[in-house]
């Protein structure tokens, strides 16, 4: 065949793939180790379309082409196993290990390849549905990562329902820029944004102390349904993110969602019920007139006596609500080799530990599979979610008006019930009745959101050592977020001229994002032992979204309607923004034993100075399989691999900071045009991070016990901030580069099959963090940040130290740097962060928990401060603090106000049981072989241990902040929680 | 190298460039919630020049609580007392080992404030320079010589707290920011540009492109505000040819209203701003009460002491009395006046007192004094004795506004000022911000 006969039937396979005919019957059964049938087992000939999946008995039958080649079985949590073509019959019977170390599964190593994790050379992280939603109900998909996987910081900023957290991937990545990673659902970009209500209105929060909002909003990831996720792969770092460019620098979290199977229908019913309870009491003070009389003054003591010892427990009253929790799912999966359909469909209605609130959501999915010809494959995926979240009014505020802060400015001896008629009496010793506003109040968060995504395969060829795939994807992403505030002018601190006569801030967000890409990938099998592949594909996604809030004061009645108000207010933001890149990556396999990979990604972003100038995100890794080596001869050590992977990634300044826009000024009965205080910079580069991870893993024991061990050392420079300038230059501020941070940490995670025998299996991993992060530049001074300033404890960012560190005033024995007056008190890092998945299955029964131990990283905490100020602390009267034995801890704790921070900054460790769940398996002939029951019963966060003295070191006041996220006022307490759940498969 | 992977080669050569040249164009998106600077001067229309004159002329109003607070605390017109911030009677006072601090809000924000206000109208200059829209070329200039006018105030304002330490004049560009000139050169800069703009302005029988609310659209009529300003600045520089130049061409008017002149506006509109030296009468807390001398050196029957009223209990702070509330501005709507014909009248007078012209000087304080209700000066005429009664005049007449501190210390006299601690100073100037 000369050159160009070959050449021409290349692209004579473009048009026209080749369609191979079947000769060979193959059939057979896939069981476990305990001979239980395996269904939905991939069976395929290696390297070729032809495959099936096995059906509910586990059988699966199919026809090869001829008798030479290797057939694979693979399923997911399971080795996969492969034999010869040659030694198949038409009736083999396979038994499938369980793959313990996870050595099998799929990671992702491109934005359009994936890769066995023994070939990876990154340590990528991935989160099963079992390890996910496996052990009991989880509230919110964020709310159902913890402890589950290394090198992230998670962390809750509150209990309230609807959910609401941080995740921060291998330490700070940005100090005032984007610090959540990026979301990717089934391809498409999954919006994160934390939408700001505008409760300061009425709060005040942000304004002294702190400009920061503290409105206690949700995030969005909170939408997605956790019971669709199949499974969850965590890119922690740039060597493994790079492929995301530019908005990958806080880490990539890509989720898949379940599919059909082919066979007759897997239909499952599931309902769970459950409740939770105030996570920790703290109780209330025991007052006498002596002590009223102190705490109040003159005013108290005559509360105290009319009160005639009577007292009231407002902590039970309003964190104790018996909240009731429902969860129900359908799901119904299946499909042919053409088509394959999953259904889900999720209603769960959660009630909060406090009065009028909770979460009700309605998931609906549809994911669809489709050979649209023998060389097209297309999947549709989409989802409908329809949530509301009722999350109470709590966190800072300047007014005394949240039911945190006004909690803690009641003593027990105050009523504040209503009356027989329900007229509220007002609180006399604050300027709120906390029942009142409990009763009256609304702050609700109502989404709709669409999630549409669809990916269509083009096999362009398939011919001997050669395959061409086209692959596109696209993906759209759309809600709409409505913030309803009611605060109706009836409240204590609306009415008589203490507040706007009421308050409805009604908010809208629509937000609109799509993204599309194509990609390009060949596979080329050079002999038997080198394999390349090369992907080459175009990417672009787009962002459109539009805040608007209106607040209406001065309301008529008890109406709430915008228009029945005497004044209004409208704040309206845009957010826009176009992105568009291409990657290109070359990837090496040399007999499964040495793999390199090599790749860059450009970016172009509308969000840079220069819309236009691409911006390259390298990266380059190899991976090693000793174990591989021909030599190799070990009967213990089953597997080792050493890798090293380095890549780039990229993060956008914050919205606006490349405009020097003209902000509108009110003059003379006419609007003017006033240059803004804060200088954008079009010259502004994208924060740049660089990542370089090295490690091994380890198998023994066949590999019974792995071990995956990951060093890394991850540079973020041009690190962003809004720093000080002349202000003869007519601004203030400007945004600049100025600073870098060093991130070095190690990862260790541990999986072993502890016993493995016909009825019990105990399976664990057990993973290990730590994460050191430092400032390494700071071009300008050292400058406080979070936190309510130095008398509290702040925040400091500073050359040299670690940008969490927590510093405040103090006196000479808290060693103060002179030539700054602050001390060091703490750090908002945790030292180690060491958890535990544990899975017996004994018989039908089976029993798993996860156990998380924080160990160190500091709060300010403010709500024993202001608790202490109104002189409610439980602990108020104790002599524990004093050194002298003096002073009773209230006053011991107030007398350090203004001299020293150190009472405010504590210790925030914890060990948790996070997840604890018991089931049990009915037997199926109890049904007559038509359904498989499971019953259990599991529980969240039922065991904790702290010394935090407040009700959770869980907890954010400025929510997910880069760097202040765990600053405690007075937040919606946190919960644990039991359910009893069944599960029907049919 | 077998035949395939040459294939597999070109194949990838192919298609990469492909897609690296489908990679789209990104355009730029203008900021979608402000108007962009960048774009205003690019192509201005009349309603975008207007809102640029209107938020100058708002701009001007920012920090000016604090900028009298400065002037008046400093020249012993009044206290600031303040539950909030103790600085108003120890930093200013120079209360015992307290200095001026050189990052502290009763510094920054004037400071910052004035420049802002350069920078915008800068923006109004550049945006009248190539705009497209309607307007002739002695408008453009007439609209550019006001821009550069109210530089000069700004600057002024500046040279007024900084004095010795002179300002920042060339500001043009933020990331090339000129030296700060010292005393002379700050005046003469600032005198330069009101006579660079006044070039244009006067007999220009164009109006500005835009509505002013700082005395008059009309350029000839406009020009009238340079020279009064033009006038102060001369006698600062004790240029007193020039002053009394200045002043032929201002709108001083010696038969005419005092209180004529030029004002910030202030209204009680939605997102407007209120005077922010207006406090209610016997307000506690939060307030402005006048120094105690302002009513003891009195004349009798001076009506200006109407700018004073007596409260119903005496006002301590700090070790600091006051029976008087300062009470020049009666609502929180009243003008803050910019320059008065009271103040161009004195300014006759001192020019003439100066130039020899005493009965011009003479004349010219009478008229002062007879709007005061007190009878015509009866005192000695050589220069320093009506340098004296002008001085007084002028911190009965202009009490409040601004001038007390500076006229002591143009005439080095500031050891004339009241000291009420024994440890108080008196300062001769702030000093050059931090950021600075």
């Amino acid at each position: 065949m000369t050159k160009k006969t070959k050449q021409l039937l290349y692209l004579l396979a473009f048009l026209f793939p080749l369609a191979v005919i079947a000769q060979v019957p193959i059939s057979g059964v896939v069981v476990d180790v305990r001979n239980n049938p395996l269904s939905g087992v991939s069976v395929r000939v290696r390297n070729t379309n032809t495959g099936t999946t096995t059906d509910a008995t586990g059988r699966f039958a199919l026809s090869a082409p001829d008798k030479t080649g290797t057939l694979e079985f693979s399923n997911v949590g399971f080795k996969t196993q492969a034999i010869s073509l040659n030694d198949a019959t038409d009736n083999i019977s396979i038994t499938l290990n369980e793959d313990v170390g996870k050595l099998d599964e799929v990671v992702v190593t491109g934005m359009a390849s994936s890769i066995k994790r023994s070939n990876s050379a990154n340590a990528v992280a991935s989160v099963s549905s079992k390890l996910l939603t496996g052990t009991t109900v989880q509230p919110t998909m964020d709310a159902a990562l913890y402890g589950k996987f290394t090198g992230s910081n998670i962390s809750a900023n509150s209990g309230a329902p609807g959910g609401g957290i941080s995740v921060k991937l291998r330490g700070i990545t940005s100090l005032v820029a984007n610090s959540q990673p990026l979301f990717i659902v089934d391809g498409v970009y999954y919006d994160n944004s934390s939408i700001v209500p505008g409760l300061n209105l009425v709060s005040k929060a942000a304004g002294q102390g702190n400009t920061n909002f503290q409105d206690n909003q949700s995030n969005r990831i909170a939408d997605l349904d956790p019971e669709d996720i199949d499974r969850i792969e965590i890119l922690k770092g740039a060597s493994a993110a790079a492929i995301y460019g530019s908005r990958a620098a806080a880490g990539v979290v890509i989720i898949t969602t379940k599919r059909g199977k082919t066979g007759k229908p897997n239909i499952e019913v599931s309902t769970a019920i459950g409740t939770q309870w105030q996570l920790k009491k703290l109780g209330q003070r025991e007052w006498t007139e002596a002590k009223v009389q102190s705490a109040y003054g003159n005013t108290g003591v005559p509360l105290y006596r009319a009160a005639n010892g009577r007292t009231y427990d407002y902590e039970k009253e309003l964190y104790g609500q018996t909240a009731l929790m429902r969860n129900a799912r359908l799901s119904v999966s299946g499909g042919n080799e053409q088509t394959k359909y999953f259904i889900g469909f999720t209603s769960k209605d959660d009630e909060g530990i406090v009065k009028r609130t909770g979460y009700e959501k309605t998931s609906f999915r549809l994911n669809l599979d489709q050979k649209v010809t023998s060389f097209i494959d297309a999947s549709v995926n989409a989802n409908y979610v329809s949530s509301t979240a009722d999350r109470g009014f709590f966190n800072n505020d300047n007014t005394s008006t949240t039911l945190g802060v006004a909690y803690v400015a009641t003593p027990s001896w105050i009523n504040l019930f209503p009356d027989a008629n329900g007229n509220y009496p007002d609180n006399p010793l604050a300027p709120s009745n906390f029942l009142q506003t409990r009763d009256l109040i609304t702050n609700r968060e109502k989404v709709e959101r669409i999630l549409l995504g669809g990916t269509a395969t083009w096999k362009i060829l398939n011919i001997g050592k050669h395959d061409l795939r086209f692959i596109a994807r696209g993906g759209l992403d759309q809600y709409t977020l409505n913030t309803i505030g009611i605060f109706p002018r009836e409240l204590q601190f609306q009415k008589n001229g203490n507040g706007t006569n009421g308050a409805s801030i009604y908010g809208t967000t629509l937000s609109k994002g799509t993204n599309f890409n194509g990609f390009l990938v060949h596979t080329f099998d050079v002999s038997n032992n080198l394999n390349l592949r090369t992907q080459v594909g175009v990417t672009a996604e787009n962002l459109d979204q539009d805040n608007v809030i209106n607040s209406a004061t001065q309301l008529i009645g008890t109406q709430t309607n915008l228009g029945q108000a005497g004044a209004i207010q409208v704040a309206e933001t845009k957010t826009v923004q176009h992105d568009r890149g291409f990657v290109v990556q070359e990837e090496l396999n040399y007999r499964d034993m040495l793999l390199l990979t090599l790749g860059v990604r450009g970016d172009k972003s509308s969000r840079n100075g220069d819309a236009d100038k691409l911006y390259y995100y390298p990266k380059g890794s190899i991976a090693f399989n000793i174990n591989k080596l021909g030599s190799w001869n070990s009967s213990v050590i089953s597997l080792l691999k050493v890798r090293a992977a380095y890549g780039q990634s990229g993060n956008f300044a914050p919205f606006g900071a490349i405009y020097s826009p003209l902000v509108p000024t009110v003059f003379n009965g006419s609007t003017g045009s006033l240059i803004t205080l804060t200088r954008g910079k079009n010259t502004l580069n994208p924060e740049r991070q660089t990542e370089l991870e090295f490690g091994f893993d380890a198998g023994l024991f066949n590999d019974r016990i792995t071990l995956e061990a990951t060093y890394y050392k991850k540079d973020v420079e041009d690190l962003i901030l809004n720093v000080a300038v002349p202000t003869s230059s007519g601004f203030s501020l400007a945004w600049n580069n100025v600073a870098a941070i060093e991130n070095r940490g190690i990862e260790l995670a541990l999986n072993a099959t502890i016993i493995q025998s016909k009825n019990l299996r105990w399976t664990q991993t057990t993973n290990f963090w730590k994460n050191k992060a430092k400032v390494t530049r700071l071009d300008v001074p050292a400058f406080n940040t979070g936190g309510f300033g130095a008398t509290l404890g702040t925040y400091r960012v500073e050359q040299g130290k670690s940008p969490t560190q927590i510093v405040g005033i103090g006196v000479a024995a808290d060693k103060v740097d002179p030539a700054t007056g602050l001390a060091t008190y703490g750090n908002g890092e945790p030292d180690f962060n060491l958890s535990a998945y544990h899975d017996i299955i004994y018989k039908n029964f089976e029993f798993s928990f996860l156990l998380h131990w924080k160990k160190g990283g500091d709060n300010i905490n403010l709500t024993t401060l202001l608790s202490d100020i109104f002189g409610t602390s439980r602990d108020f009267d104790s002599k524990s603090l004093d050194p002298a034995g003096q002073k009773i801890n209230g006053d011991y704790r107030l007398a350090a106000l203004g001299s020293t921070a150190r009472p405010w900054v504590e210790d925030a460790s914890y060990f948790r049981v996070r997840e604890m769940g018991l089931s049990y398996r009915m037997p199926r002939s109890w049904f007559r072989n038509i359904a498989g029951v499971k019953v259990g019963v599991s529980a969240r966060n039922l065991i904790n241990v702290f010394k935090y003295s407040s009700y959770d070191p869980e907890v954010s006041n400025f929510g997910s902040n880069a760097i202040s996220s765990s600053v405690e006022v007075t937040p919606f307490p946190s919960a644990k929680s039991v359910h009893f759940n069944l599960s029907v498969n049919f | 190298m077998n035949i395939q992977l040459q294939t597999y080669i070109k194949v990838a050569a192919i298609a990469m460039p492909l897609f690296l040249l489908s990679a789209c164009k990104v355009e730029p998106i203008l900021d979608p919630n402000n108007p962009d600077a960048t774009g205003i001067v690019v192509n201005a229309s009349l309603s975008e020049l207007q809102n640029l004159a209107d938020g100058s002329e708002s701009g001007m109003r920012e920090s000016l609580g604090a900028y009298y607070d400065d002037l008046c605390v400093i020249g012993r017109e009044y206290y600031r007392f303040s539950t909030s911030d103790p600085r108003f009677t120890s930093d200013l006072l120079g209360k015992s080992s307290a200095v001026l601090d050189n990052n502290t809000f009763y510094l920054t924000n004037p400071f910052a404030a004035r420049y802002r206000v350069i920078r915008n109208t800068n923006i109004l200059i550049d945006a009248l320079t190539s705009t497209k829209a309607p307007i002739t070329d002695l408008q453009r200039k007439a609209g550019i010589a006001y821009a550069k006018t109210i530089q000069a105030y700004q600057l002024l304002s500046v040279f007024n707290l900084l004095y010795n330490n002179g300002v920042r004049v060339d500001v043009k560009d933020p990331d090339k920011l000129g030296p700060f000139l010292n005393l002379q050169q700050s005046l003469d800069a600032i005198i330069g540009l009101l006579n660079e703009a006044n070039t244009d302005l006067k007999g220009n029988t164009a109006d500005l492109p835009f509505t002013t609310t700082l005395y008059a659209r009309n350029a000839a009529q406009f020009s009238k505000f340079n020279r009064a300003l033009s006038a102060r600045v001369a006698i600062y520089k004790q240029d007193w040819t020039a002053a009394n130049a200045a002043l032929t061409d201002s709108f001083l008017d010696l038969n005419g209203d005092l209180t004529t002149g030029v004002f910030h506006l202030f209204s009680a509109a939605g997102g407007d701003q209120l005077n922010p030296l207006f406090y209610p009468r016997n307000s506690s807390g939060e307030t402005r009460v006048a120094h105690p001398s302002f009513v003891t050196d009195a004349e009798v029957g001076d009506k200006r002491l109407s700018k004073v009223t007596l409260r119903t209990s005496a006002a301590f702070q700090d070790a600091l009395q006051s029976n008087y509330d300062f009470y020049l501005y009666k609502t929180n709507v009243d003008p803050i006046p910019i320059v008065r014909n009271e103040e161009l009248v004195l300014i006759l007078a001192e020019v003439k007192a100066q130039l020899g012209v005493t009965a011009d000087a003479v004349t010219a304080i009478n008229t002062i004094r007879k709007a005061a209700g007190l009878t015509d000066y009866a005192g000695a005429t050589d220069k320093n004795s009506l340098i004296t009664e002008i001085l007084k005049q002028r911190r009965y007449s202009l009490f409040g506004e601004g001038h007390r501190w500076i006229d002591l210390r143009r005439y080095n006299l500031l050891s004339q000022l009241p000291i009420d601690r024994p440890d108080d100073n008196v300062w001769m100037q702030f000093p050059i911000p931090a950021n600075e």
